[in-house]
């Protein structure tokens, strides 16, 4: 009515990837002396302590395998040659504990296989390639880490494949080095994502600052003569670029027609189809101010945090705080000695004056949550009912609609604990609600 | 690496913060204030500076005994207390009483510690205040001369100057001062009998950026601020039929606050339902 349109919502944040982007040539560490490869509730080990395995070789079967084709659950696989040492509950980096196989190399790590290019895979039928993605262990590369096949089969009738190249945190860049290293794999993954789901298009959502991005995708498009391949850019703002918001842009109203993926989902479901190769190493930013040689690198999924800060060279000064995933969303790890699974984009050590010990203040109305919330909720009027425990009206005010980008409590002036009380109120059931 | 207490917490997202705080806020207020006590200095208004020293006092006095008394901590620290003082100070009549205005110190102080400190209070203490001084001691208390009688060019131009800093630090909605002022001009020219003078535009300017400016008391969208803005606006000028005067704008302000709960209900921001909300965060 009255106001002028909104510009994009999100924050303007120092971006910080230059440090990482120096060394942006992707290598992998020597094999570490041990990983723990976390078994997810729907899938069983298929090994035993003591057994051999070999890089690649399954550990792990969906728990549903044998009754249906395709069952919730994907196989796991080893990230190292090696023997099971133990199969126990261990801390992961989501400060709970999980279902653990232990892997140790033996004194002389074995060279990793070679995965060679199969001659048929671009005659695969879709009907196949949801079981093959299953066999692979594919599972999305983000905090969600769904299966891709189940994604696929729960947008049955997207019509459009979103490959998603952005990276809005700070520091990390997984995602924009993965793609210019391997921009045909991704092209390819993603060809292949659309040919499973039945979609007609693929757009390729690239931050609007990363112009050298976009030269290369709009090139390899341009050879590979892809007219159903588009690229569009995003607004270089946290949290542009996340899921929710790309299909809240590009698709009000309409967000069961596109299925959105992370480049390095598209580059995963390449080598499960082309090479054979099953998921079980992924790409991490490890970086921050007090690693000292922040660079994104190939680390097998189950190596522990300390190892793949040791494979940067370790810490040159102590760190405040180390995280999975960038400062707006990542978790504080209260301990090093946990694994990189498929979620974990970065492994960042923040120093004291980047991560800050804040006091919180009384909340003034100052507005500034509510302008900058991306998906236009009120988490100053959701934290004030949650502070008083009024659970019900924090519901009423579209608590669970929050995507927990963080985006509220960065911009508060108070230094208010909002995601905490926003996370507090979702994580409460009906009966807790009514009973508070 | 060295193994220290930086593991010993799990500490929540995000992990970095804005530079902004709230004594930046209250302070970066109270500068935009020097302009106008700058002014006042020169154009025959010093009185005013004994009536900012009487509320600087009192303040710093009754917050450190209400801190005292109560155990917590002071308003002090982060300059909101100050911020009242000051506001206040050009408030009052610059030759009101000394007790009266320790007084009217003394209730804004005793209204935030009633209500539970900053940003706790369902109305401007310091409007609140005045308000009650106007009811006790009406003979006494008529309004700011600062912002009466013929007015001053220089005066104008220092809250106007005052103003554009108080916008420049970004802390409120462009909206708020200038629908504000134009309701406010419409009425004025509506009214027609007495021409736009150079007090109308300061006490309208004035009223505008500084007691507009709290944002414990507006409605938490920027919508329902601009509803909230154009209420007081026209109550304001119906109140003073013809004109404009502090103490209308004071009552008008009040009254508006008392619906600010119904704007906050009634004005929500418009959300996404259509998409199923995917966590930024690590699902648990």
């Amino acid at each position: 009515m009255l106001l002028p349109k909104r510009s994009p919502p999100g924050i303007r944040l120092e971006r910080k990837k230059d440090a990482s982007l120096l060394n942006w040539n992707l290598k992998r560490p020597y094999p570490p002396e041990t990983i723990h490869i976390t078994v997810p509730s729907k899938a069983t080990p298929c090994v035993r302590t003591g057994d051999k395995v070999v890089t690649g070789q399954k550990i792990a079967v969906p728990q549903t395998q044998n009754e249906s084709v395709a069952g919730e659950g994907v196989s796991i696989h080893a990230g190292i040659t090696g023997t099971v040492e133990r199969i126990a509950e261990l801390p992961n980096a989501l400060g709970g504990k999980s279902l653990m196989i232990e892997i140790r190399r033996p004194r002389e790590p074995k060279p990793t296989p070679a995965w060679d290019l199969r001659k048929d895979w671009e005659q695969i039928p879709a009907e196949k390639l949801a079981g093959i993605f299953q066999e692979s262990g594919l599972v999305t590369t983000d905090p969600q880490m769904e299966p891709v096949h189940l994604k696929l089969a729960r947008h049955g009738g997207a019509r459009t494949v979103i490959i998603n190249l952005c990276d809005p945190e700070p520091y990390i860049t997984c995602e924009q080095v993965l793609a210019l290293s391997h921009p045909v794999e991704i092209l390819r993954g993603a060809e292949l994502l659309k040919k499973a789901c039945g979609a007609e298009k693929i757009i390729f959502a690239i931050e609007n600052c990363n112009g050298e991005m976009i030269e290369l995708i709009k090139s390899k498009i341009y050879f590979l003569t892809w007219s159903h391949v588009e690229v569009r850019t995003v607004p270089a703002l946290y949290p542009q670029g996340l899921e929710t918001l790309l299909l809240q842009e590009w698709f009000p109203g309409e967000a069961c027609s596109a299925v959105v993926f992370p480049a390095s989902t598209a580059f995963t479901v390449y080598e499960a189809v082309a090479l054979g190769k099953p998921f079980y190493e992924r790409v991490v930013t490890v970086g921050g101010e007090c690693v000292v040689e922040p660079r994104s690198l190939w680390l097998p999924l189950g190596i522990s945090f300390q190892n793949a800060i040791q494979a940067c060279k370790g810490v040159m000064r102590e760190p405040r705080r180390v995280l999975m995933g960038g400062p707006m969303a990542g978790e504080a790890q209260a301990s090093l000695d946990v694994p990189v699974t498929a979620a974990t984009s970065a492994i960042l050590a923040l120093p004291k004056e980047i991560a800050k010990e804040v006091v919180a203040e009384p909340c003034i109305r100052c507005n500034l949550c509510v302008d900058h919330c991306p998906v236009s909720l009120s988490p100053a009027m959701i934290t004030l009912a949650a502070e008083t425990k009024e659970f019900s009206t924090a519901r009423e005010w579209g608590a669970s609609e929050c995507i927990e980008c963080g985006v509220c409590a960065y911009v508060c002036s108070s230094k208010r604990p909002m995601l905490e009380l926003i996370r507090k109120v979702s994580s409460l059931k009906e009966s807790e609600v009514l009973h508070a | 690496m060295p193994e220290t207490g930086y593991l010993q917490t799990r500490q929540l997202p995000p992990h970095i913060r804005s530079t902004d705080s709230l004594a930046k806020r209250f302070w970066g207020q109270g500068i935009a204030l020097l302009p106008i006590f700058i002014a006042a200095c020169f154009t025959g208004h010093a009185g005013i500076l004994r009536v900012l020293l009487i509320c600087l006092v009192s303040v710093v006095s009754v917050e450190f005994l209400i801190a005292k008394l109560s155990g917590k901590k002071d308003n002090l620290h982060n300059g909101e207390a100050v911020l009242t003082a000051a506001l206040f100070s050009l408030l009052v009549p610059s030759r009101c009483a000394s007790e009266i205005i320790i007084f009217g110190v003394f209730i804004i102080s005793i209204i935030r510690a009633m209500f539970g400190g900053t940003g706790t209070y369902p109305l401007q203490p310091l409007l609140l205040a005045r308000a009650i001084l106007q009811l006790s001691f009406s003979n006494k208390m008529g309004e700011p001369m600062l912002l009466a009688g013929e007015g001053s060019l220089w005066v104008l131009v220092s809250i106007g100057l005052g103003g554009v800093l108080l916008m420049s630090q970004k802390k409120g909605y462009w909206e708020n001062p200038v629908f504000f002022i134009a309701v406010c001009a419409v009425f004025k020219i509506l009214g027609g009998a007495y021409g736009i003078t150079a007090a109308f535009l300061s006490s309208v300017l004035f009223t505008a950026f500084f007691l507009l400016a709290d944002p414990v008391v507006l409605p938490l969208t920027r919508r329902g601020n601009i509803y909230f803005v154009l209420g007081a606006g026209i109550l304001s000028s119906c109140l003073e039929a013809g004109g404009f005067s502090i103490s209308a704008a004071t009552c008008a302000l009040l009254w508006m606050s008392l619906i600010t709960p119904w704007l906050d209900v009634l004005i929500r921001p418009v959300t996404f339902k259509s998409i199923k909300p995917l966590k930024a965060t690590h699902p648990r």
